[in-house]
């Protein structure tokens, strides 16, 4: 799928920008505070509906305006279609072909976009709530049931949370709700388990030829979904709730002391392997870099294969970082399949010269103005 | 600027309905004003009565006039099925379909720990007396396919099932004379899921 064009009023530093996009390689040349990671963000905003910086839409305003607004036009296969996201101190709006989607999972899912950015190092480096949250946001734009199975699972653990909550401080226990709230989050935990171990297993496949090569075939990277449970390719829904069940059968009084729910998707966690050693805890920088990199190149041949198209990848301040090995392995990856945007202070930093035809675009201030085609 | 008091009053009522904000209900109060005098006595007399006329009935907790209501005392209906549902408009919308002709049961709400709602706060209590006091044979759980809904439809099925009474579940999803075509892949699911018997 490809981004045509996009219309910015409002957003964060730009006022009112109109910008056409190339189908190859988009490249944001700025001074560093004017507006590149803006335009990528708002990118990003278009297909998700939020941003990856922040949680608070109200950041994405720009100051002393009372709305943002994104607009775009895609194009895939056999269709093109705009999207739009309106952004008002009310709340916001997001629009598939001009009509309004009220439920998030019927908006998502129509632009795909994978964004590197230096902070993804975190995926492998950070806590598990990153891995969790790269889970969550990269499958809910593939599946729409997953989605649906996430908000699901995540509504009734906040109403069982609470009710933990209620009996440490002493509220009588129903058992009978309490088991009910039990089931119904394993019955909705089983479906979010089941499509994260299949969605593991397929990013491995997709990822271990990738990293093998960018190693110069030195490095096996494996990648292993851990949770509460064991799960295998031949574990089946119901035996995931049964396990859930019996292990929050097992953890019942600890449950109760603590107030709060401590087993289930939601502490679950994705780890990686280069040669069976554990990278987050034994890998050099070298190793960390290459396996974020495979990660991300991985999605974008997985996103193909769910959805039938390739997604968008935006690299925001990547490039230049990578070495001119990974630098030449990841262009020659992307190169004439893959709509891109990436962004950098300067050219010489980069192997532009590998690029086919870039479409160089100048940011200044909240202005966009095209230097080459 | 400051209203007159007649017309700031009014205002702030316009304002504890939901939805309206100062805009609307200055406009509102305004044409207020303009309005026929006995067009407006009507408005206030329907307001009162809807709050004084109206009451909850002491069997089934729908709206009514008179307690026990309409459909409580009408001595044609089936006395051995009962709808359960969340609201007093579910009944209306179920009555219209003139199909049913069993009796009903409004819980006012469902089982929510974040709100604060447990089973003693809804009318789960009458409905289990109801049903040690009555020839009850089915129960037809009508609440929303919400998650809350699924909860307070199981846990009420769970109280109920060892009295030996049928528990049903209305089915959700496909909405009548919709075409399985053009319904997305989450709602045929739910209608599928609907079929089970809970
Ligand atoms: N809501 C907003 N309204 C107006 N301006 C904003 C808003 N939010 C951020 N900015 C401005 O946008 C600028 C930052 O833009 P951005 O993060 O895109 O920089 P960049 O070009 O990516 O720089 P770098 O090369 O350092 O990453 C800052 O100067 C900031 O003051
Ligand atoms: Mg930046
Ligand atoms: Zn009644």
């Amino acid at each position: 799928m490809f981004l045509e064009a996009i219309e910015l009023k409002n957003y964060r530093n730009y006022e009112k920008v109109e910008v056409s996009f190339s189908n190859g390689i988009n490249i944001f040349l700025g001074e560093n505070a004017q507006g590149k990671t803006n335009l990528m963000e708002s990118l990003y905003v278009l297909a998700m509906s939020r941003s990856h910086r922040t949680t608070n839409d109200k950041e994405l305003i720009r100051w002393q305006a009372d709305f943002a607004k994104i607009s775009g036009r895609v194009q895939k296969k056999n269709s093109s279609f705009p999207l739009e996201i309106v952004l008002s101190k009310k709340g916001k709006k997001a629009r598939f072909n001009h009509l309004e989607q009220k439920k998030l999972s019927d908006y998502i899912g129509h632009l795909n976009v994978i964004l590197f950015a230096p902070e993804d190092l975190s995926l492998v480096k950070g806590s598990p709530s990153v891995r969790r949250k790269f889970l969550d946001m990269e499958m809910g734009q593939m599946s729409g049931i997953y989605l649906h199975h996430l908000v699901q699972y995540q509504k009734i653990l906040k109403q069982r949370n609470h009710y933990l909550k209620q009996i440490k401080q002493g509220r009588k226990v129903d058992e009978v709700f309490l088991d009910i709230l039990t089931e119904q989050l394993s019955l909705e935990g089983a479906e979010v388990l089941k499509e994260r171990y299949r969605f593991t297993k397929r990013l491995e496949t997709w990822a271990r030829p990738i990293h093998s090569e960018i190693s110069s075939h030195k490095e096996e990277l494996t990648i292993h979904y851990q949770s509460s449970v064991s799960v295998q390719s031949e574990t089946d829904k119901d035996q995931l709730f049964t396990d859930l069940i019996n292990n929050f059968k097992k953890i019942k009084k600890r449950e109760r002391e603590q107030g709060t729910t401590l087993a289930g998707p939601h502490r679950d966690d994705m780890l990686f392997y280069v040669n069976e050693k554990n990278v987050q805890t034994y890998g050099s920088q070298g190793q960390q870099r290459t396996t974020a990199l495979s990660i991300k190149l991985a999605e974008i041949d997985l996103m193909k294969e769910m959805t039938g198209e390739y997604p968008l990848l935006l690299l925001d301040d990547v490039l230049s970082e990578l070495d001119d090995e990974r630098q030449t392995h990841l262009l020659k990856a992307i190169q004439n399949k893959v709509q891109t945007f990436l962004t950098t202070t300067s050219l010489s930093g980069i192997k532009h010269k590998l690029i086919d035809v870039p479409k160089i675009f100048r940011i200044t201030d909240g202005q966009v103005e095209m230097e080459s085609e | 600027m400051h209203y007159p008091e007649p017309i700031s009053q009014l205002m702030d009522s316009f304002m504890k309905l939901p939805g309206i904000g100062e805009k609307t209900a200055s406009r509102l109060a305004f044409y207020t004003i303009n309005m026929r005098e006995e067009d407006v006595t009507s408005f206030a007399k329907a307001l009162i009565s809807v709050k004084r006329d109206l009451q909850y009935c002491s069997i089934c907790g729908n709206i009514t006039e008179n307690d026990p209501c309409d459909i409580c005392e009408d001595k044609r209906r089936d006395r051995s099925t009962i709808i359960v549902v969340e609201h007093p408009k579910e009944v209306i919308s179920l009555e219209k379909m003139n199909d049913f002709k069993g009796l009903y049961h409004v819980l006012h709400g469902v089982l929510s720990p974040i709100e604060g709602t447990g089973p003693e706060d809804i009318n789960i209590p009458t409905l289990i007396k109801r049903l040690q006091d009555e020839e009850v044979k089915e129960v037809i759980l009508a609440t929303n396919a919400t998650a809350e809904g699924e909860a307070t439809a199981m846990y009420l099925s769970r109280l109920i099932k060892p009295a030996g009474i049928k528990v049903t579940r209305l089915a959700h999803g496909l909405s009548v004379g919709s075409d399985i075509e053009y319904a997305d892949e989450m709602t045929l699911l739910k209608a599928v899921e609907g079929r089970r018997e809970i």
